[in-house]
């Protein structure tokens, strides 16, 4: 803190006030993760009496075992892996080329398509019309209509082309006279070149295919194909409703909430472990194409 | 003979003509630097040549094939950039293999050229190393190992030695000129460094404005530049330039300013311009200096500073408030360069320019 000396009274105050934001906005995203973790090793009856506030009471694993023991649970959990992976790699399949074509300034009519690109960031048809189209298409409740039915998001396409301008042109020059052609420029010059910003869009995707809730929910009707996020909406919906599950907690040491949380965290579980690997990413795609090297 | 010949080459960007009809001969082995200060259209020129700007007008030939719409790989050139291009990604060995595994080259052949190419550039223990992990030159070296390894007719190189130390180009100075007389290849170089320029060329083009000043060995330039611009541009520090008007002396035509006046060659051209405003062109390694500022034929100027940079000088004098330059060895002669007063000049080492034309008056040829 003797480094402290070198400020003078208002930066002292702006690193203080800083710190205390911080330290505010870190508690109010750290607590629901803290709350639902402790909530789904408590006991039903505590959780039910909204005793749980920062650890778990009367710790159990009871919901745990309800959850994991459910062969539904472990049909999602599988289909949002499918949704996810094949998703996630759909849609690079589709931005990285995407990006390329934009980024070359030899593009014909080149603005017009990054307009028409950026456009889709805005507006979209909504909820109806999209709806219609992926009946008329076929693509309802199938596993391909999720993959390919949003592989392109005009956000990362306009993150990846900042990128790929701001890659020296003479790179991609030298590869033109050693004989490559558009292709293997993308392929062995670009890409290669690319990391960072392909693995903060792959992100992008992973986590949103991860999360991706309201359209699997509109579009998939059957149970075999619906992930995680809807199952769990089931749960909460359905089984609140469910006289057979009501009676069932009666007996037992979970309860609709812990279950809940249980599932949950589950369903986190794996973002959280690649998290940390993927991390400075997040951050370096926040920066990408701002600036120039 | 894989030479290159470009006929009245023009390049334009919408309206704007860059590139004014650029006419010239490459002989196969030469070294020919295109030099020029910013803006002069060299390294266009030199992109045309390679096929990455397309050709507005005119034509382009390498080794005596038309090339205006051949695709650059097909054109059988390498290039050398600036900022070297090196692919991060790869190490030194596939940085240099690039070009070949695209061609599809077999295995052995790829690695008996990374081999020959590490030999003769001495990248041999670092053909493991990424490009990061390399100093400027051995990554300067590996963009020119990339460009030999595909045994082109042409080598082109955009400034490669632009992003270097002092030091270290002087250094890769002399590893391309070694590298061109091993290599034999017909080279095209570009920079804004006189100094390469004149270290490296057979032949100097010399650019401005989209238009080629003179042509010529290094020495021709620099004796006989055929206008105020080529003489300004060549040499450092450049020609002094002084206005001045030719009048008819007691022993021929001499060249007044102010008060002052030298004596010019006894030339019939000299003869009949006077009357005529010129600009003097002096080399400042041209002159004698002198202590004694009255003797005869000497022109008077106040020295306002000596920077010694060894066995030379450099004298920064104003002539009539205008700045003047002299260059001139130390060993054994810093009293004289102290006490300097004023400066003498043989007629036939002044160079005389027409004031309005900035042209060099006709038959003034300074031998070499």
């Amino acid at each position: 803190m003797s480094n402290m000396n070198l400020y003078s009274r208002g930066d002292k105050l702006f690193v203080i006030v800083n710190m205390v934001l911080i330290a505010i906005f870190m508690l109010s995203t750290l607590y629901p993760f803290i709350y639902i973790a402790s909530l789904s090793l408590s006991t039903g009856f505590e959780a039910r009496a909204g005793n749980v506030v920062l650890t778990p009471v009367g710790f159990t694993l009871e919901a745990y075992k309800q959850v994991l023991s459910e062969p539904q649970f472990w049909t999602s959990y599988k289909n949002t892996f499918i949704y996810t992976i094949f998703g996630t790699l759909m849609s690079l399949a589709f931005i990285i080329p995407g990006a390329y074509a934009l980024s070359r300034p030899q593009l014909y009519g080149r603005r017009f398509w990054n307009l028409t690109v950026a456009f889709t960031m805005w507006f979209n048809a909504g909820l109806i019309p999209f709806f219609l189209n992926m009946r008329d298409l076929g693509l309802l409740d199938s596993y391909f209509g999720i993959i390919i039915g949003f592989a392109v998001n005009g956000f990362n396409i306009i993150l990846l082309r900042n990128f790929f301008e701001a890659i020296p042109q003479s790179f991609e020059e030298a590869a033109r006279m050693d004989g490559a052609n558009e292709f293997q420029v993308l392929w062995k010059v670009y890409m290669p070149l690319s990391k960072p910003a392909i693995a903060t869009v792959a992100l992008f995707c992973i986590v949103s295919r991860w999360n991706g809730f309201f359209w699997a929910m509109v579009l998939l009707q059957d149970e075999d194909k619906i992930p995680l996020q809807v199952y769990l909406r089931h749960v909460i919906v359905e089984l609140s409703d469910d006289e057979e599950f009501a009676n069932s907690l009666l007996t037992s040491a979970y309860s609709f909430e812990t279950v809940s949380a249980a599932i949950i965290v589950c369903s986190i579980i794996p973002i959280l472990l690649i998290y940390p690997f993927l991390q400075k990413y997040f951050s370096k795609g926040i920066l990408l194409g701002g600036v120039k090297e | 003979m894989s030479g290159v010949s470009l006929q009245g080459l023009v390049k334009t960007y919408g309206d704007i003509q860059v590139v004014h009809g650029i006419d010239l001969e490459v002989q196969e082995k030469e070294f020919v630097v295109l030099v020029g200060p910013s803006g002069c259209g060299k390294s266009t020129t030199l992109r045309m040549i390679a096929g990455l700007e397309e050709i507005s007008d005119g034509d382009l030939s390498i080794d005596g094939r038309f090339v205006n719409n051949v695709a650059p790989k097909d054109r059988d050139v390498a290039m050398v950039f600036q900022n070297y291009a090196l692919y991060p990604h790869l190490n030194v060995a596939e940085n240099i293999a690039f070009g070949l595994r695209i061609r599809r080259e077999s295995k052995a052949v790829i690695d008996a050229s990374i081999k020959e190419v590490g030999e003769i550039l001495g990248l041999t223990p670092y053909l493991g190393r990424r490009p990061a992990d390399l100093s400027g030159g051995q990554r300067q070296r590996v963009a020119m190992g990339r460009a030999i390894v595909r045994r082109p007719k042409v080598f082109l190189f955009d400034e490669p030695l632009s992003n270097l130390d002092a030091k270290l180009r002087t250094q890769m100075r002399a590893e391309i000129k070694r590298l061109h007389n091993r290599l034999g290849v017909t080279s095209i170089y570009v920079t804004h460094d006189q100094v390469e320029a004149m270290t490296l060329a057979d032949r100097i083009v010399v650019m401005h404005d989209g238009r080629i000043e003179q042509t010529g060995t290094p020495m021709e330039l620099f004796l006989n530049p055929v206008n105020t611009f080529v003489a300004g541009f060549l040499g450092s520090p450049p020609m002094n330039m002084i206005n001045a008007r030719i009048e008819s002396g007691d022993n021929g035509p001499i060249a007044r300013f102010g008060e002052l006046s030298l004596a010019l060659v006894d030339t019939p051209t000299m003869r009949d311009a006077i009357g005529t405003d010129i600009t003097l062109g002096i080399r400042p390694e041209f002159v004698t200096v002198s202590t004694q500022a009255d003797t005869h034929g000497t022109i008077p100027v106040d020295v306002e500073l000596i920077e010694t940079l060894g066995s030379e000088a450099l004298i920064h004098a104003t002539l009539q408030g205008e700045p003047f330059i002299i260059r001139a060895g130390t060993v054994g002669q810093m009293d004289v360069l102290n006490g300097i007063s004023g400066f003498s000049v043989e007629p036939n080492l002044i160079r005389v320019f027409d004031a309005k034309t900035g042209m060099a008056l006709p038959d003034q040829v300074m031998k070499q």
